[in-house]
């Protein structure tokens, strides 16, 4: 049971996990390329999330080929119909979840 | 036998008991002396007492009064004893709404968001609703990161603020790093400002509320998968908000009675953590 919220009638009497849980650590840095280059776009956008939701996902997707992350769909992580997305690289990443 | 099966009757309810044990002394003798019954109230029978039957006038007019006074008396003592009864049922009922105040207010807090409750539930997170909001207004998401003294751990946001649109997922990232020569497991809070953004600022994923283990001198990147609702375009109560802050902060964990973790820090600081210390009714458990 994980604490946090302030405790309520939910959280005192019934245990429930949350929603997604929490990542797990990414101890050895598997995923640090592609974070690093997350944050050199969004340095490079002026910090908006919008241009940069394509190098977001690849993130994701590194995390849940290396473990780091349960594979989940894409559309539950509103991260489809990304503007700016490279057809071949959807294609790549949206194979990997399918066959999850 | 008729008599006493009458006495043995069951008294019904309380304001009838005067009625019933006056009745049923006098219920077979039809005397023409009964008293005329004083002008009060019409379900109280007076008692006409057995001895009064053969005496005089005026020895029958006392008892009459002494009947009059002990009618008055216990039916004054009967109404005592049901306010008695209202009252302290009043009293001992305020009593318990103060004890369940405290939860109350917590399932209150759960439900609607208020004082930055971070909302978490599977509803919030159905795939129609992560999807952008194109033409809103771009939010400021500012990020804050605070940790406890006993934690010998640095812990920063690798990036100011984010600008996002409602309803798009948006990742950050947090660093901490282990400066001790221990392994600590630590686990961290978080809170949103302003208050009335919370039930609209979601969390997909994170790394809070859940043990956080940190080899010693080891350095690891946090992610955070967060987005805010669309229906925040809609609230005329949030029309002004450009900013929000996002604050985690991380605390030494421990064991508590149960085996499970929690921080290792003064009760106060932990919800001031969750954005809980300007009110009184704080402590939880």
């Amino acid at each position: 049971m994980s604490f946090g919220r302030p405790p309520s009638i939910n959280v005192g009497f019934k245990v429930s996990p949350p929603n997604r849980g929490s990542f797990p650590l990414d101890h050895d840095g598997e995923c640090k390329e592609a974070m690093m280059e997350y944050m050199k776009c969004l340095k490079q956008n002026s910090s908006t999330s919008t241009p940069c939701r394509v190098l977001s996902k690849q993130y994701l997707d590194c995390r849940m080929t290396k473990g780091l992350m349960d594979r989940d769909e894409w559309k539950n992580l509103g991260l489809t119909n990304l503007a700016g997305e490279d057809p071949e690289v959807k294609a790549k990443v949206s194979s990997r979840t399918d066959s999850a | 036998m008729l008599r006493t099966a009458i006495l043995g009757l069951p008294r019904q309810c309380q304001c009838g008991t005067s009625f019933t044990q006056f009745t049923t002394r006098r219920a077979l003798t039809f005397s023409a002396h009964l008293p005329p019954s004083p002008p009060r109230r019409p379900h109280v029978r007076l008692q006409h007492s057995p001895s009064a039957a053969g005496a005089g006038p005026s020895q029958s007019a006392r008892a009459r009064a002494a009947g009059y006074e002990a009618a008055r008396q216990k039916m004054h003592s009967q109404r005592n004893r049901s306010l008695v009864m209202y009252s302290s049922a009043a009293i001992v009922f305020a009593l318990g709404m103060t004890y369940a105040a405290v939860p109350l207010y917590r399932m209150f807090c759960a439900a609607t968001g208020f004082a930055g409750t971070p909302q978490v539930g599977k509803g919030k997170f159905s795939a129609d609703r992560l999807v952008p909001v194109d033409d809103a207004r771009r939010i400021t998401v500012h990020f804050n990161a605070d940790r406890s003294e006993a934690l010998p751990w640095k812990f920063s946001p690798q990036q100011k603020f984010v600008n996002v649109l409602p309803g798009e997922t948006s990742l950050a990232f947090y660093r901490a790093r282990n400066n001790s020569r221990q392994d600590i497991i630590g686990i961290a809070t978080y809170n949103v400002t302003p208050d009335r953004i919370a039930p609209y600022f979601s969390k997909v994923e994170c790394f809070c509320f859940e043990e956080q283990k940190l080899l010693a001198g080891e350095e690891v990147d946090m992610p955070l998968l967060f987005f805010i609702d669309k229906d925040f375009v809609d609230d005329p109560a949030c029309r002004d908000i450009d900013d929000v802050v996002l604050s985690y902060t991380f605390f030494r964990a421990r064991r508590d009675r149960n085996g499970n973790l929690e921080p290792d820090a003064e009760e106060d600081v932990v919800q001031k953590s969750l954005g809980f210390d300007k009110f009184e009714h704080a402590p939880k458990k």
